[in-house]
């Protein structure tokens, strides 16, 4: 296996807030106190930052450069796209160790949603374009009802069931019961989620992502680097940020084939990441999947090759997913029951995960996966291990 | 229960060069898609490259019968506690002698419960403007 060129050798968050709970704070507030802790965590000077990587998420690195003083930057860059980019950070940040553009790279990811502005909505703001439009006048104002088109066609192609949305949803409930955070912090049972109201049918409310804020950031050094800081080094086995045409915008677009239309879109970026990685899905010992909505989680299933096309329904359904099964996902509830940071909530407990110190231990974690969000390109990934 | 038109009264309807042919035609209810002139490939929405051939030349074609390739029933508060609930079908519309193009459009007037992925479907004009929108309905 290929000796990996750079680790995560911190972590640090701010607390997890529901939606709007965050306030008075602004989001480059929570921004500096995500990357204080993190260079806390690592043992490093905030002066000894010369790297900054973000996703398009409204911020700029030269508010957060002379926010927190930080004298001499080498490198900052954004991965574009929506949602899609959350892993990629750390493809961007790997390259600029790799290439030696820059030492110590923090990573960085923020959820604020004050007053109006809220990402359910989001398409009300995104599509009032002379292409965009077109989803408005059908009826999506937000992103909820474009994943129910992707959804029911599954359904319709492979024969999923509803009780398979709701067990990917049981089971990050479960997992977040034991998290000291979670938002969602109470099992739920079958009765209760067919009980739940129907938004978009075929998705009830329990379907979608929480709505919080928070502010998390890493710190990537080189491999050799990490080993001497404080923390056990992750190492970034492979990342990689891409996808195609046959993609594109996504549900922005819904002109994918058919063959990928029931799809999360992520086939070209699993390739890409095992490949780089040197691993396949046989490897991965827990799996953060990007869950803004449940039966994403099961077509990131199929596309990063845990189970076959149009059989993810069925694998989750048989327990895959929990404690013991053939691919734990989101030990830490994710973002339908702990949080929702776009992603990096997932890279947090990959962390922890591979550090053995996560609540919920996958027991002898080497190899995790981490996804971004099934979005428009580039959507990304990354395999860590320790 | 039918389903609802949404509220398209307040949603300004942004025109360019490139979809202001699609909007001219609308305003006559033709229902014309763009097809590229060099080498036929239909595409959705209309921009200002073939995907295909890079070709800039575009016809406007009817796209021939239409049926549904995937909806959603989004459940909305109605307007009165008569009327409890509304539901408005968002729906994606395949073209399929247009290469199976797709053009996203609202699903109106329809029994919701016989809505089902192939159902033929009949172009609506909803007023907008000095044109109409597309919307669609059962069959």
């Amino acid at each position: 296996m290929k000796q990996a060129a750079a680790a995560i050798a911190g972590s640090g968050s701010t607390p997890y807030y529901f939606r709007g709970m965050s306030a008075p704070q602004t989001q480059y507030e929570l921004i500096g106190k995500a990357i204080i802790a993190a260079c806390a965590d690592a043992g490093i000077a905030i002066e000894q930052i010369d790297g900054l990587v973000s996703y398009a998420h409204g911020f700029e690195a030269s508010n957060i450069c002379e926010m927190l003083g930080i004298p001499e930057l080498s490198y900052a860059a954004t991965v574009t796209g929506q949602g899609g980019g959350s892993a990629g950070v750390l493809d961007l940040a790997s390259s600029a160790i790799e290439s030696g553009r820059a030492k110590h790279v923090v990573c960085i990811g923020c959820s604020q949603q004050l007053g109006a502005h809220r990402y359910g909505t989001s398409l009300a703001s995104l599509a009032t374009t002379p292409t965009g439009v077109f989803s408005l006048f059908a009826g999506l104002v937000g992103p909820g009802p474009s994943m129910a088109l992707l959804a029911r066609r599954h359904m319709h192609k492979y024969g999923t069931r509803r009780e398979a949305f709701a067990e990917v949803v049981m089971a990050s409930r479960d997992y977040a019961l034991t998290m000291p955070e979670a938002i969602r912090k109470k099992p739920l049972t079958l009765d209760e989620y067919f009980a739940a109201p129907m938004l978009a049918d075929p998705l009830c409310r329990l379907d979608f992502c929480l709505e919080t804020d928070a502010a998390l950031a890493f710190v990537v050094t080189s491999a050799e680097r990490a080993q001497d800081l404080r923390q056990k080094p992750v190492y970034i086995q492979g990342a990689a940020h891409g996808g195609g045409s046959d993609w594109g915008r996504a549900f922005f677009w819904l002109n994918m084939k058919d063959e990928i239309f029931a799809s999360a879109g992520a086939e070209r970026v699993a390739r890409q990441v095992y490949e780089r990685a040197g691993v396949t899905a046989k490897d991965i010992d827990v799996a953060l999947i990007y869950d803004h909505f449940s039966p994403l989680v099961i077509m990131q299933l199929e596309d990063y090759g845990f189970c076959p096309r149009g059989e993810g329904g069925a694998f989750v359904e048989g327990g895959a997913i929990r404690p013991g099964g053939a691919i734990p996902v989101n030990p830490h509830g994710g973002h339908l029951s702990e949080c929702y940071v776009i992603g990096m909530t997932h890279i947090r407990e990959a962390v922890e995960q591979l550090r053995g110190v996560a609540v919920n231990q996958v027991p002898d974690a080497k190899f995790a996966l981490v996804t971004g969000g099934p979005a428009p390109v580039p959507m990304s990934a990354a395999i860590l291990r320790n | 229960m039918k389903s609802t038109a949404p509220d398209i009264t307040q949603i300004p309807l942004p025109i360019d060069q490139w979809t202001q042919p699609f909007w001219d035609a609308a305003a006559h209810h033709e229902l014309l898609p763009p097809r590229c002139a060099d080498c036929q490939t239909w595409r959705w929405p209309p921009t200002p490259f073939c995907p295909k051939c890079r070709s800039q030349a575009i016809e406007w074609l009817p796209a021939g019968p239409a049926r549904l390739f995937s909806y959603s029933v989004v459940h909305r508060p109605g307007p009165s506690p008569e009327q409890p609930l509304q539901l408005i079908v968002p729906g994606l519309v395949e073209f399929p002698e247009a290469g199976g193009m797709r053009i996203v459009a609202a699903i109106i007037d329809s029994e919701v419960e016989q809505i089902a992925i192939g159902a033929a479907l009949n172009v609506n004009w909803v007023p907008k403007d000095d044109t109409n929108v597309p919307t669609f309905s059962l069959a």
